[in-house]
């Protein structure tokens, strides 16, 4: 479905990505691990236009999608869930969730995309007329998966969502995104490390100093061991 | 209770004063609200804001001159804004976009929109001639209720304004675009991230904003008059008023349009029409002494 | 740039000028152009240093102008005082008055501390017109028409001896931009880069952004209120019109010709910018306009001004964005 081929990104000066080449398949969950600061939220922003400049082909079914802006690769159904969260403040949760579909090719499906949303995040549900503001982390995490969800794509990519959360609703929203691929969707994952791997990722990458230093399944993985210390929290 | 006549008078004259006040408060909260709407999307600093009011002014003064008056205002007004509204995009299409990408583009836009001020300005005065001009009032005639007197014109300029903030507040809390600026406003990379189209956002925003103070200059200045060279002054005004309410907050802005009016229909009043600037900035300074966000901006 | 490209940059262009007088020494009109560039070099440098450099979104220059001018004459007029001494105690008390002025503004985000300096320039004209001006001696709406020029060891410097007055125009812009160039050099000017590129780091570090932005106001404004002082000694009067809208434009234009955060830029840009305005001159009530256009063109198309000529994008020095 997916594929970067060769792609070197720069934020100004600084050679984040040195020609790395990724593929992601239909309805795959492909981890990106890696220390921080060597380019795996780089790599997931120039998919999605996010990022400052990204020389390269990156292929989206077919069609080089590098150098579209951002809402034109949200149309096609790539959708970009922040570390950040990058919600709005000032606005309650549905008021979120209904601008996560705001693009063109989400809007006909908000309904049955809320519908799922609130199946899949009950707290969500209970919350929505809170503001944004006033969340804790793991809900403000929770929101802006739900947000991503509701862009009615078909490719998530999702940065670091386990990040700062307490153990037990780290779990859960791995289950989450294991829901999610289960009802037909392709996740690209970034994270520092994933306990229990092997039940999530099909396939993994890391990347050291902006390149791509491994490449396989979770069972390749396993078996590796500098990578089972340092990356599978084992 | 039995007041001697001075003091009936007096009380006459204050009511006046008041009425003043409002009615030009009106229309500054017009302005103020579009120039927060500007500022809270796009945080630039538009230095031709003043020359934008006149802009509205200059093109119903033309349009009048052509086709006068037989359509009634409202015709007048659904040529002007439309003008207004694309003239407001391109410029910011074609010339603020372009700055964003620098560092400094704060610092870049705040050069060129005074070159611009400077460009329109004196196209004004090459153009219409350096004579101050008026514009026909809407509604002539006065309303009598017991010893007041009120004039039609005072009481349309404050109604249609404050129908045009309502209508904008409509239109940014019930419609999909609203939506998109106010989510523009509260997180720009989120706003990317959600797939709108910023760019376009930030060139309708400016359009708006152009499109109120227009509106805006063609209000007032059928009750004061139109001056190629008031753009600075106005656009000071402007800013005094929405840093008084606080950079971002709509609701800031037009408490502080209301209060900077009565106050300057006061100050005028008692002290005369040059010392307005000076208590204007007195009071702006003292408030952001106390409270720098201004009345009910973000600290 | 390195401080050796600087103040190349400065020798070279203050050499050619300081030349000019075995050329064109007898055409008043000229030496009297090449006096105001001098003097415009000087005001439009500082309002670079505090805005391009510093980062701070001061309007205050031509404000701090006028209050050295007032001052200055002032003092020689109504106290007596011989100019020399009326233009530093002019400086000093400028300087005050940006110390005064940049307490409350430096703890105010970017575009209120335009519109506060903005305010002071806005607020001055009247006040100085009106009776509180009168009564400190501004002369109101008339100005003050008498100011007598600068006179060392005897010798009169004004509008009588052109040449000998350029001359010393010269050498206070030579100080005055050399000081200008002293303090980005210097460890303020370290100072502010590394303000520039991390607040919160540099903090740490113990470097406070209040004290350093603070001293930039009070440099600016006693820079330019000596020379603001200068001006109203060498042209024997001076109004309420240098506040007008006209002068403040014209200085931007240089700041923007110049480049923003361009040092030496500023100083071309005066220079270029005085001879575009009199070569427009003709043009009449167009002048303006053309001005306008050429300011919205000009930060468009040519971002680093004259400087970005000869220098790669990559050399030029990132211009401080707004310390909000």
């Amino acid at each position: 479905m997916l594929k970067v081929i060769d792609i070197d990104a720069f934020y100004g000066q600084f050679h984040v990505l040195k020609k790395v080449s990724i593929h992601i398949k239909t309805r795959e969950v492909v981890v990106i691990l890696g220390p921080n600061g060597h380019g795996k939220s780089t790599l997931l922003k120039s998919i999605c236009g996010l990022a400052e400049r990204v020389e390269g082909r990156i292929e989206h079914n077919g069609r080089n999608i590098n150098g579209l802006p951002a809402e034109k690769i949200v149309n096609r159904g790539i959708i970009y869930i922040a570390e950040n969260r990058e919600l709005f403040p000032q606005m309650t949760v549905l008021e979120n969730l209904k601008l996560g579909a705001f693009s063109k090719n989400a809007r006909p499906h908000e309904k049955k995309n809320l519908e799922r949303v609130f199946t899949l995040f009950p707290r969500l549900k209970e919350r929505r007329g809170q503001m944004a503001a006033t969340m804790s982390g793991g809900e403000a995490r929770m929101l802006a998966v739900a947000r991503g969800l509701m862009s009615n794509a078909d490719l998530l990519c999702i940065d670091e969502p386990s990040l700062g959360l307490q153990p037990s609703l780290r779990i859960e929203i791995f289950n989450i995104i294991k829901e999610i691929n289960r009802q037909g969707k392709t996740v690209l994952l970034v994270e520092q490390n994933i306990p229990r791997i092997a039940d999530l990722a099909d396939r993994i990458y890391v990347i050291e100093e902006g390149r791509i230093s491994f490449e396989g399944d979770s069972s390749e993985a396993l078996n590796n061991e500098a990578l089972k210390e340092i990356f599978l929290g084992m | 209770m039995h007041f001697s006549q001075d003091t009936v008078l007096l009380l006459y004259e204050i009511v006046d004063v008041i009425i003043s006040g409002l009615t030009n408060g009106s229309v500054y909260a017009l302005m103020a609200v579009g120039l927060t709407l500007i500022y809270g999307v796009t945080k630039a600093f538009n230095f031709a804001y003043g020359s934008f009011f006149n802009l509205g002014g200059y093109c119903a003064w033309i349009l009048i001159g052509m086709v006068g008056l037989a359509g009634g205002y409202f015709s007048i007004f659904l040529a002007v804004v439309p003008v207004l509204f694309v003239v407001g995009y391109l410029l910011e299409k074609v010339l603020v976009a372009p700055l964003r990408k620098y560092e400094d583009w704060e610092n870049k836009v705040m050069m060129m929109t005074l070159g611009l001020a400077l460009f329109m300005d004196n196209l004004y005065v090459v153009v219409f001639g350096g004579r101050v001009k008026s514009l026909p009032p809407i509604l002539e005639g006065t309303l009598e209720v017991g010893q007041l007197v009120f004039t039609y014109l005072d009481i349309t300029i404050f109604f249609l304004s404050i129908g045009g903030i309502l209508l904008f507040g409509w239109l940014l809390n019930n419609t999909r675009i609203g939506m998109a600026v106010k989510a523009v406003a509260q997180n720009p990379e989120g706003a990317r991230i959600v797939g709108i189209p910023k760019e376009r956002i930030f060139a309708a925003t400016f359009a708006i904003s152009t499109v109120m103070v227009g509106f805006g200059g063609i209000l007032l200045s059928q009750k004061y008059f139109i001056s190629p060279m008031s753009g600075g002054a106005i656009m000071v005004k402007s800013w005094v008023i929405t840093a008084f309410g606080g950079m971002g907050s709509i609701r800031g802005g037009l408490y502080a349009a209301f209060i900077i009016g009565m106050m300057e229909a006061f100050v005028g009043w008692g002290f005369g029409m040059s010392y307005g600037m000076i208590a204007l900035f007195i009071l702006l300074l003292t408030t952001l002494v106390v409270r720098p966000q201004g009345l009910m901006g973000k600290s | 740039m390195s401080f050796k490209r600087m103040a190349t940059v400065m020798g070279v262009t203050f050499g050619l000028v300081a030349v000019a007088p075995l050329f064109v020494g007898d055409i008043r009109f000229i030496m009297h152009i090449l006096i105001m560039c001098l003097i415009w070099a000087v005001v439009a440098s500082c309002w670079d240093l505090i805005m391009g450099f510093a980062g701070i979104f001061s309007f205050g220059q031509v404000a701090f102008f006028a209050i050295g001018a007032y001052s200055s004459a002032i003092f020689s007029v109504d106290l007596g005082v011989p100019a020399v001494l009326a233009m530093v105690l002019a400086g000093l008390f400028t300087a005050l008055i940006g110390v005064l002025v940049g307490l409350p503004c430096l703890k105010l985000a970017g575009p209120y501390v335009a519109l506060v300096t903005f305010g002071v320039h806005m607020t001055l004209m009247p006040l100085l017109r009106g009776k509180i001006g009168m009564a400190l001696g501004s002369g109101g709406s008339v100005g003050i028409l008498t100011i007598p020029p600068i006179r060392i060891f005897g010798y009169s410097f004004s509008s009588a001896n052109l040449v000998p007055t350029f001359y010393l125009a010269l050498v206070l812009a030579v100080a005055c931009t050399a000081v200008i160039l002293v303090v980005i050099k210097s460890h303020w000017g370290t100072a502010f880069l590394a303000l520039k590129d991390s607040e919160d780091f540099a903090m740490s570090l113990g470097v406070s952004a209040f004290k350093y932005k603070l001293m930039v106001f009070a440099l600016t404004s006693f820079l330019t209120g000596i020379i603001g002082a200068f001006y109203g000694h060498y042209i024997g009067m001076i109004s309420t019109r240098m506040l007008e809208l006209d002068l403040f434009c014209t200085l931007m234009v240089m700041v923007v010709v110049g480049g923003i955060g361009q040092f030496p830029g500023t100083i071309l840009g005066a220079f270029i910018t005085v001879i575009a305005n009199e070569l427009l001159a003709p043009l009449g009530t167009y002048r303006a306009m053309v001005m306008g256009a050429l300011v919205v063109i000009l930060v468009l198309l040519l971002p680093n001004g004259v400087m970005g000529f000869w220098l790669k994008p990559a050399e030029a020095e990132a211009p401080a964005a707004s310390s909000a």
